[in-house]
């Protein structure tokens, strides 16, 4: 019996974020609108989701004046991406 | 990339891999220190060369030079970290890589400075017994110990960034270094600046020239 994947994470834009942030320490807001080509309005939605979730730490400060925002993944986000990968994985190796 | 759309189980896998894949070619570094390290090496090396060649000597020591640009250095690293818009794993341990070795190389200055010390009078003592100079030199060694330790982050962060530029001039000081054992102080000192050019300097002009070239793109992305 397969177990059902996160909705939290089967979703394009949400797994996109959580799959740059498995990669890295950190990464600003800027650097993730650039790698998902999403808008901003919408990047900022689904990582509002991820962070209610728990999935995802957002730091919102100052530099040069100007308002910066770090994610960086938690310990249960990733706990859960890898849950979700061999989900995939154990979907993806069932005969057809 | 829209937010609710739905994907198929293998849709998300090469998401996923496309993301980490990206994330992974985000490492940009500016390459100006690099550049000025390879730089500062390479001029101290061949300057001590020129005073062992010509037998002249400088009223301070070149290699303070070293200790200079460590202000630079610190600039440099703040503007460097000011414009990173993403801090990989690797950024994080190369950061301690090369903080270790700057604190490695100044304890083997303070060490040979010391061994320099206690050799020198002993063998002024030897030379008055015997009337010869030992042939024991300890400055014929001293050149390699330095060679080893420039290759060790350099191939380091050669690897960790699959840079092979800086992989190969971390390789090219120690082949250097074992070279040095047998060779004289002069060509030791040719060796070394040989290692910086390899090693740092023109690693840095290419990291350079790919970091102008991602900021076109990214200019004309945002345009």
């Amino acid at each position: 019996m397969f177990k059902d994947l996160d909705p939290i994470l089967h979703s394009q834009l949400r797994l996109a974020v959580m799959s740059l942030l498995i990669s890295v320490k950190e990464a600003e807001f800027t650097f993730l609108k650039e790698k998902t080509n999403a808008t901003a309005g919408n990047l900022s939605v689904q990582i509002q989701k991820l962070k209610e979730v728990g999935y995802i730490d957002v730091i919102k400060q100052f530099k040069d004046n100007y308002p910066q925002t770090i994610c960086k993944i938690t310990a249960p986000g990733i706990r859960a991406f890898e849950e979700y990968v061999k989900n995939l994985q154990a979907y993806l190796a069932q005969p057809k | 990339m829209e937010q609710e759309k739905k994907l198929t189980e293998q849709e998300s896998l090469s998401l996923i891999t496309m993301m980490i894949n990206k994330a992974k070619e985000s490492y940009h570094d500016t390459g100006i220190g690099a550049i000025m390290w390879g730089a500062v090496i390479a001029i101290c090396s061949l300057v001590r060369l020129s005073e062992v060649q010509f037998e002249y000597k400088l009223p301070f020591d070149i290699y303070l030079l070293t200790l200079v640009a460590i202000i630079p250095q610190i600039f440099i690293s703040i503007k460097e970290k000011k414009e990173r818009k993403v801090i990989s794993y690797d950024d994080a341990y190369l950061d301690y890589i090369w903080l270790g070795f700057g604190i490695t190389i100044f304890l083997l200055i303070h060490i040979s400075n010391n061994i320099f010390g206690e050799w020198g009078s002993w063998a002024n003592e030897y030379k008055n017994i015997t009337g010869k100079s030992p042939s024991f030199r300890f400055s014929e060694y001293v050149g390699p110990l330095f060679l080893m330790l420039y290759g060790l982050p350099t191939f380091i962060t050669g690897a960790a960034c699959k840079f092979k530029p800086m992989l190969w001039g971390g390789i090219f000081c120690w082949v250097c270094c074992i070279i040095a054992v047998y060779t004289s102080i002069k060509i030791d000192l040719l060796l070394t600046a040989a290692s910086a050019v390899f090693a740092w300097l023109v690693p840095g002009v290419i990291m350079e020239k790919e970091y102008r070239e991602y900021k076109k793109e990214q200019a004309q992305l945002n345009v």
